[in-house]
């Protein structure tokens, strides 16, 4: 049975809880015993890189090999009882003395990449495909979640630069052209959360937060036909519980912070914002 | 000399006008930034009050400065603090590290309730503004020494302080306290909060230096005759 994949795209204002919403379904996916993509924040690969190795695989395309063994150390810990389980489908040569057979599990390639630093961000490139062909398997079969956080930094531009200082496009990176390849919807058996971020994200105003804004003409087809997920500022609902939740754990300590006029001042004050109002009552 | 003089003069426009200076001419009144005082009705007013209203409503009224506001939360000897720290007039970073210390302050005393058993729990103060006004009143000295020159010496004379003296003093050692005596590596806040928690329950450096000071008025006591004031 062939379940297509869902694209769920969170988009708001700054500081209204975007990141939170994606833990959240995350570590629902998790419990339900998803297998678990998670990308902290796609921003961190396509700026700030010390070390750009031009790639072995590909003439023309850039590695990083500190950003993706950080992530195979990461992915190896969220995902410890999936390694053993799933088994390669393919034969992958690293150089002329190292290969990985088919059939091997999964850890090892895992295992591999994060010692040999080099080709680590070919073996996130295979990670990423064996994962995308047996994710809608029937014997065997696993769901895939791939959350990716700030997912409008993988079709921006990058402040990287080549050794001629000309700019480095998103596509010339290994890292992003495979994970480009996971959010395309071609691929079944699981689902894809993203998240916009403005905070991270480069060359783009302070002010947007739209999904067109961020992703750009290139982002927004490649995630169509997608669900956009809103989040919104704290309704008065949410606002109560947030406000309660602080007095049960003792956090609101000034007097007047814990009237109904104190209460009301933080509203004003924070605009309902969820971030504003946590860096208010820090110091209340 | 203010009362004299303000019954010659009349109300009078500069012809710069000074807006956010702080020297006026005394026939212009202290602003009231409290919303309570608002909110009293007619009927409750007594007649003081009604007299001041009605003043008020004549006389012209001072410019409220930007760190003077409405709020609940405002607090007077903060805003002083805030601004004895301040340095070049940046009173962003000033206000900044206060309010990291504070929150510093609270984590730490909130993990301490939390970990507490039953019986200690009600013993842990977690406000950190109680905290902060506590180690100041803690820091204050009573009595202080000036340097009067007898016979062409000058000696240490113990001399009674005011209050704004007192709690100027306080905040200034507290203030050099943090910014001399710490690790290269520890920041401003970390340290200011430890040493008024140490404050806080009569400890620490600050509270040593007023403990000295009390030693050497106490010392030199026989030379309190030399004050004539």
């Amino acid at each position: 049975m062939l379940v297509l994949t869902l694209t769920g795209c969170v988009d708001g204002v700054k500081g209204s809880g975007k990141t939170m919403s994606l833990c959240h379904a995350v570590h629902y996916c998790s419990k339900q015993g998803w297998l678990v993509l998670h990308i902290p924040d796609a921003h961190l690969w396509v700026k700030n890189c010390k070390e750009l190795l031009p790639s072995s695989y590909h003439a023309s395309r850039f590695d990083q090999p500190i950003q993706a063994s950080n992530w195979l150390r990461n992915f190896r810990t969220t995902n410890e009882h999936f390694l053993s389980k799933i088994k390669l489908r393919q034969r992958y040569v690293w150089t002329k003395r190292e290969s990985t057979e088919e059939g091997r599990p999964l850890g090892e390639l895992v295992d591999m990449g994060v010692s040999r630093v080099k080709s680590s961000s070919d073996v996130v490139g295979a990670v990423l495909k064996e994962l995308r062909l047996q994710a809608g398997g029937t014997e065997g079969g696993f769901r895939l979640a791939v959350a990716v956080d700030g997912v409008n930094g993988l079709w921006g531009r990058t402040t990287l630069k080549k050794e001629d200082k000309s700019p480095v496009a998103p596509e010339e990176l290994t890292l992003v052209h495979n994970l480009r390849k996971m959010i395309n919807n071609d691929w079944c058996g699981g689902a894809v959360i993203a998240t916009l971020s403005q905070t991270g994200s480069l060359y783009a105003p302070s002010s947007a937060y739209l999904p067109q804004e961020l992703l750009g003409e290139e982002g927004f087809d490649s995630m169509d036909p997608f669900i956009p997920v809103p989040v919104s500022l704290y309704s008065e609902k949410e606002f109560e519980s947030c406000y309660l939740y602080y007095l049960d754990r003792h956090w609101l300590q000034h007097p007047h912070s814990q009237t109904e006029e104190g209460k009301k001042e933080l509203i004003f004050l924070s605009n309902r914002n969820p971030s504003v109002l946590e860096r208010l009552c820090a110091f209340l | 000399m203010a009362a004299s003089v303000t019954g010659l003069l009349k109300p009078w426009t500069p012809r710069v006008l000074l807006v956010r200076w702080s020297r006026y001419n005394p026939y212009y009144l202290e602003p009231e930034p409290r919303k309570e005082v608002y909110h009293i009705p007619e009927t409750e007013l007594t007649p003081e009050q009604k007299e001041e209203r009605e003043l008020k409503s004549v006389r012209p009224i001072k410019a409220a400065t930007n760190s003077v506001t409405s709020s609940v939360f405002n607090d007077p000897v903060l805003s002083k603090f805030v601004n004895m720290m301040m340095k070049d007039g940046d009173k962003i970073i000033a206000k900044g590290i206060i309010t990291q210390t504070l929150e510093n302050m609270k984590r730490k005393q909130v993990e301490k309730y939390h970990k507490a058993p039953e019986g200690k729990k009600a013993e842990i103060e977690c406000n950190p503004y109680t905290i902060f006004h506590h180690a100041l009143e803690n820091c204050k000295p009573v009595i202080g020494l000036a340097s009067i020159q007898k016979g062409g010496k000058f000696y240490q004379v113990p001399i009674p302080l005011t209050d704004n003296r007192r709690r100027f003093l306080a905040m200034k050692w507290m203030i050099t306290e943090c910014r001399d005596n710490k690790h290269r590596r520890t920041l401003m806040y970390e340290k200011l909060s430890q040493e008024l928690l140490a404050a806080f329950s009569k400890e620490g450096n600050v509270v040593k230096r007023k403990h000295e000071l009390h030693k050497m008025a106490e010392s030199n006591r026989a030379y309190a005759h030399y004050r004539w004031w």
